[in-house]
Formats: C-alpha cells, sequence, structure tokens
C-alpha cells in the first residue's frame, strides 16, 4: 500500500507523452491559424505558448504551432497578452 | 472540397485574409468589397475562392475597432505581383489587417460554417469522452478491487489444503511403506 501512495503521488513522466499533433489521423502536415478550436488548448491563460515540456508536442509540430499563433495573434484572433 | 492547384505555370495560390471595420453603412460595405476585389482584379488574379466569415469580435481592439468583417481569399496570381497588391491592401483605407499566406501541397479549403458546424458535433462527442473516461476509470477501480478480493481468496484455499494433506497421515505411512518397498525390490 505505501508503494502504491507514493506512485500516485508522483508526476507522471514527461517522457511518456504523446504529441498530440502526430498521434491523430497520422500526423497532421500543417497547423492553420484559421482553426481556433485545435490552437486554443495550446495557449494559456496570459497569451503565452504552452511549453513543448508540458503539452507534450514534438518538436516539429511546436514549430508548426508556432507559426499558426503568430499569424493568428496578428489577425487577432488570439490575444497577444491578457 | 476542392483542391488547390494552379493551373498557370507563373501563377501560384495564394490564400488572403482581410480584415475590414464593421460598423459601416451597407453601401459603404459593398464597395469596400469592390475595392478589395479591384486590387486584384487590376494585376490578373483569378478567383479561386471566397470564404466571408462575417462580422467577428476581435481578440484586442485594433485602431480602436473591437469588431470586424472577416474575409479569406483564394486567388491564384503571379507571385511578381503581390507585391502592389500588398503595398494597395497597406494603404486602402477600410482595411484593418490583411495576411498572405501561400498554403501547403494538398490543402483543402474548408469553409467557416462547415468547420463550426463540424466543431459543434466534435464538442458533445469530446463531452461524451469525458464521461465515458470517468465510468471507464471507475470500472477499472472495481475490477482493481475484485482482483484484490480473488487474489485474497486464493491464498487463503492455498493456505487450507496443505493442511488437509498434514491431517491425512495414514495415507502419508502407506505412501512411504510402498516407496520402501519399492526401494528393496530395486536394490
Amino acid at each position: 500500500m505505501a508503494q502504491q501512495q507514493k506512485s500516485s503521488q508522483r508526476r507522471s513522466d514527461p517522457r511518456l507523452k504523446k504529441c498530440p499533433f502526430c498521434t491523430a489521423g497520422g500526423g497532421a502536415k500543417y497547423i492553420d491559424y484559421k482553426d481556433y478550436p485545435t490552437i486554443k488548448p495550446f495557449v494559456d491563460y496570459f497569451g503565452n505558448i504552452m511549453k513543448r515540456y508540458y503539452t507534450g508536442v514534438c518538436l516539429k509540430h511546436q514549430k508548426m504551432l508556432r507559426t499558426a499563433i503568430e499569424r493568428a495573434r496578428f489577425l487577432a484572433f488570439l490575444a497577444y497578452r491578457k | 472540397m476542392p483542391e488547390l492547384i494552379a493551373t498557370g505555370e507563373d501563377t501560384r495560390i495564394y490564400e488572403c485574409a482581410i480584415l475590414t471595420t464593421y460598423p459601416l453603412p451597407q453601401k459603404d460595405e459593398a464597395a469596400l468589397v469592390k475595392e478589395v476585389e479591384g486590387y486584384f482584379e487590376e494585376v490578373g488574379a483569378k478567383l479561386v475562392s471566397k470564404d466571408a466569415w462575417g462580422r467577428r469580435g476581435l481578440a484586442y481592439p485594433i485602431k480602436g475597432i473591437k469588431e470586424a468583417n472577416i474575409t479569406i481569399y483564394y486567388y491564384e496570381m503571379d507571385p511578381l505581383k503581390l507585391k502592389e497588391v500588398d503595398q494597395s491592401l497597406k494603404i486602402a483605407k477600410g482595411v484593418l489587417r490583411h495576411l498572405f499566406v501561400k498554403p501547403p501541397k494538398h490543402y483543402q479549403v474548408v469553409k467557416y460554417s462547415d468547420a463550426y458546424e463540424q466543431w459543434l458535433k466534435e464538442r458533445e462527442s469530446v463531452d461524451q469522452k469525458r464521461t465515458r473516461e470517468k465510468q471507464a476509470a471507475l470500472e477499472e477501480k472495481v475490477a482493481a478491487k475484485a482482483r484484490r478480493k480473488v487474489q485474497m481468496k486464493s491464498t487463503e484455499k492455498k493456505a487450507e489444503p496443505k493442511a488437509v494433506e498434514k491431517m491425512s497421515g495414514e495415507e502419508v505411512t502407506k505412501s512411504i511403506d510402498k516407496l520402501i518397498t519399492d526401494d528393496l525390490d530395486s536394490l
């Protein structure tokens, strides 16, 4: 029992997280800046782009996501700063 | 959905998002749309598809304006003449923002209204997913409890038969006797 309690308190291994863009439909080739619902969860309350460490996005898709978010910010679909 | 493929050799397809000021009289609105489309026509661009999102609130005010009319054009045109259009759109009075993007290969145009409808459907399924996940977690908990109970019972059962074997002393002595006789025969 003591071991079980310890494992539940411990944070899950960040290496076990999988990229949500890679897993859905055999890998996204492009992330659209017009697609608000897909971009939104990767922006925090203050409007910052979430770190890869927390979301588990792979580097390739994080770069795509960054361009998409920056374009959406320019067109005022997303806020720069809350 | 139509896929974007340029027909000419020297032309390319561009996606242009344009935000225009919303609170405008209808006459001016129509004139503004004509003006914007005129810039493209001057250069000899061909309209592939047009998607009018309509009025939408902005995430932050631009020039003190909080709402904008959003339209997305797909034009096929000469890359060399993109700059002219860009310049004239910058100068145009009613245009708040504009953005040219070269869509990637095999990009499929999805109308905003269709995307929204699909999102509405999927959103319901997201709620269902949550409930499903909750139920699955509960079931797993129950199953784990049941497994633990079964394990406890099995350990008890294992302990019992050993005791029974110990109790039957007569059988043990008989078997030992048999073994001894076998040993004697073999010798």
